[in-house]
């Protein structure tokens, strides 16, 4: 094993409907000049950058680094670019995991956002589907994902009112969250009467369209304390994939995330998730998706999920609140979301989180991911 | 894997795609004011804290990541510094009197009268549009004076947003797999898979290897009109790119025969009934074009519930 990895310093926009102040690289400079001020440093102390958004359709401009390179004063330094749909920002910080713990950075920037006012986001994630064989009707990702949300309805019992729970208690968090924009408390009623978009899909299941930016600091054991005496250490990070239209897909659990957090677990010794985490934050693009990841990332078993949200267990003062930060619901800026949810679960463990700091908060749990089921990650922090 | 047939290229007819849509960019406040600025006839640029003085305006140095001290007008006269032609254009780099990096535009001349070094300025058009194209290109002028970068007086508002939109379009290659597939449905109207490595289900679309045991795919197979929905959901709300009224029901159809899906639609008269008739496991049929088929999905029509 190589070096340890911990986050030292974070930042994020105050993340809004439409920025027409800054254009994309200045959205992306007040991020990281929030993140490296929080790490106490400044662009010379970074060996190298990760900058990583969603697919250039969504904004327009190919090649974004090279203008982003520019804002962040990052010149001559290892500048590389990734792109991996919604988990975008989670790969990012996983390529920069592998600079630092493989010895090859000691210090190193990842940087991740979105500017989704600019396009058509559904329009541009039907450019996803095969242009021969599905194209011409495709829907985005929102009438993709509500078809199969339908069917796990029938096998896995994710109603309509579980969605709704998971919807108003995120929504209700988000209130909290200083860089949230959406700030509405709403209730499981609301939700179940709101219009239908794409069926089972109603318009409050589904988060805001955001422009935002969102940066970590990443540090190995060497150097981290001169950034803070108590860095966010990742014990285990993955994100894994599956083939798109495989016979034996189903699309049912997602397998890709329940082979990551396998693996994650494995490496930062969790054999109970459901004990030994004290916080976790999701990437739930709509509402129906956080229900997955309960059982795939095992908090409960599969065809439980409903019945852990029911309980209670995930609401701020459950035995494991999900999303203190609100999640997607009150920003929602698709490549940088995968950094979000890594800031809003170090600045738990770190004992200074904005939004809802949950007492004690010693682990952490983290999972992002682009599609329906078939591109999963998930990271473990802690202190 | 698999050796490449032994066979030499062939020009074969291809599948059109297009991808086409509006965008409304963000310029960010230099480039906003510079844009702002061009039926003024003014050029603005920026001065960086090292006195650097770049045109059009940036928000950050490409040196250092500065952002500028103020924004400047600076002058609309300068030299060339490059120049090539370009799709009957005349298009040079022009480096403005008092600034650090070259300004590209069109020049009007022709190419034999220009030459590296000469004087040129600017030639404003008579527009009001917020667009570099405010100025309609830069005229050799062997006696422009060298001008100065001035304060920039009272500048407009930045632009906050641009209009613009994009298409691109695509000539895909089917390859002999979707290529014998479509083939099918345009003679023949049918829909062809090829059996799994080890099964009798065929595979849709039809491919070289199985994704699953990672062998090489089996025989071509018919699969029929008739199938099962596997998830559907109902599109209720408009978005740019749909091509089908709302509400319609999106379904992802696996037909007999197959393993995997299709993606298709089903018409439908109201969202309520829709919810209650068409789920996971309802019984379908493909409803084949009554005109010319042209080997796409699309020459399904759409499909139906079966009723019992």
């Amino acid at each position: 094993m190589g070096h340890e990895v911990g986050i030292v310093g974070v930042g994020q926009t105050h993340h809004a409907r439409r920025r027409t102040d800054v254009s994309q690289a200045g959205l992306v400079r007040e991020a990281v000049d929030r993140a490296l001020a929080d790490a106490k440093l400044s662009m010379d102390d970074i060996d190298t950058v990760v900058i990583a958004t969603g697919p250039v359709l969504f904004a327009a401009v190919n090649q974004p680094e090279k203008w982003v390179v520019d804002a962040i004063g990052a010149q001559g330094k290892s500048v590389v670019r990734l792109t991996s749909g919604g988990g975008a920002g989670f790969a990012g910080a996983l390529a920069g995991y592998y600079q630092v713990a493989g010895g090859y950075s000691d210090r190193t920037l990842v940087v991740a956002y979105d500017k989704l006012s600019e396009g058509q986001l559904q329009y541009s994630i039907s450019t996803l589907y095969d242009p021969f064989w599905g194209r011409e009707f495709a829907v985005g990702i929102m009438g993709f994902s509500a078809a199969y949300w339908r069917a796990r309805m029938d096998v896995l019992g994710h109603t309509e009112e579980a969605a709704a729970m998971v919807a108003a208690k995120n929504r209700t968090n988000a209130i909290a969250n200083p860089y949230a924009h959406v700030k509405k408390e709403v209730s499981v009623e609301d939700v179940l009467n709101s219009r239908p978009l794409c069926w089972p899909i109603k318009l409050l299941d589904v988060p805001p369209i955001s422009d935002g930016a969102a940066a970590i600091v990443l540090s190995n054991e060497k150097k981290a304390h001169h950034s803070t005496s108590t860095p966010a250490w990742i014990r285990g990070i993955a994100y894994c994939c599956e083939a798109d239209n495989a016979p034996e897909r189903s699309l049912m659990l997602s397998e890709p995330l329940a082979i990551a957090s396998k693996k994650v677990y494995r490496s930062a010794g969790i054999t109970n998730p459901r004990r030994q985490f004290d916080v976790v934050e999701v990437q739930e693009p709509y509402s129906c998706f956080e229900l997955n990841y309960y059982e795939s990332l095992g908090l409960c078993p599969p065809g439980q999920a409903a019945d852990l949200v029911a309980s209670g267990a995930t609401q701020l003062d459950g035995d494991i609140p999900v999303n203190p930060s609100g999640g997607c619901m009150g920003a929602n800026p698709i490549g940088a979301v995968g950094v979000i949810r890594l800031i809003e679960a170090a600045t738990q463990i770190m004992g200074r989180n904005e939004s809802h700091q949950i007492k004690d908060a010693k682990t952490a749990l983290v999972q992002s991911g682009g599609g329906w089921a078939n591109l999963r990650g998930c990271a473990v922090l802690s202190a | 894997m698999f050796a490449p047939p032994e066979a030499h290229p062939l020009d074969m007819e291809t599948f059109h795609s297009q991808i086409s849509m509006p965008y409304t960019l963000t310029p960010g406040r230099a480039a906003g004011t510079f844009l702002a600025e061009m039926p003024n006839r003014r050029i603005v640029g920026s001065r960086f804290p090292d006195g650097t003085v770049v045109a059009p305006a940036q928000d950050f140095s490409s040196t250092d990541g500065e952002e500028p001290e103020e924004l400047v007008q600076v002058p609309e006269t300068g030299e060339l510094t490059a120049f090539t032609r370009v799709d009957g254009n005349v298009i040079g780099l022009i480096r403005l009197d008092g600034c650090a990096n070259d300004f590209a535009h069109r020049i009007l001349a022709d190419l034999g009268d220009l030459s590296v070094g000469m004087r040129v300025a600017a030639k404003w058009d008579d527009t009001d549009e917020t667009s570099i194209m405010a100025i309609s290109g830069f005229v050799p002028d062997a006696d422009a004076p060298v001008g100065e970068v001035k304060g920039l007086v009272g500048p407009a508002e930045p632009l906050g947003v641009i209009d613009y939109s994009m298409s691109l379009d695509y000539q895909h290659s089917y390859g002999p797999y979707y290529g014998r597939m479509f083939d099918e449905i345009r003679e023949h109207g049918r829909v062809m898979g090829v059996r799994t490595s080890s099964g009798d289900d065929a595979l849709l679309p039809p491919r070289e290897v199985d994704d699953v045991t990672h062998k090489r795919t089996g025989t071509w197979k018919a699969c029929a009109d008739t199938g099962t929905i596997r998830a559907c959901s109902i599109i209720n709300m408009e978005f740019f790119g749909l091509t089908r009224e709302v509400p319609y029901v999106y379904a992802e159809v696996v037909l007999d025969g197959a393993s995997t899906r299709m993606i298709h639609v089903i018409e439908i008269d109201d969202l309520e009934t829709a919810k209650k008739n068409i789920k996971p496991g309802t019984r379908v049929r493909a409803i084949w074009t009554d005109g010319e088929r042209k080997g796409r999905v699309s020459d399904i029509e759409r499909f139906e519930v079966i009723e019992d």
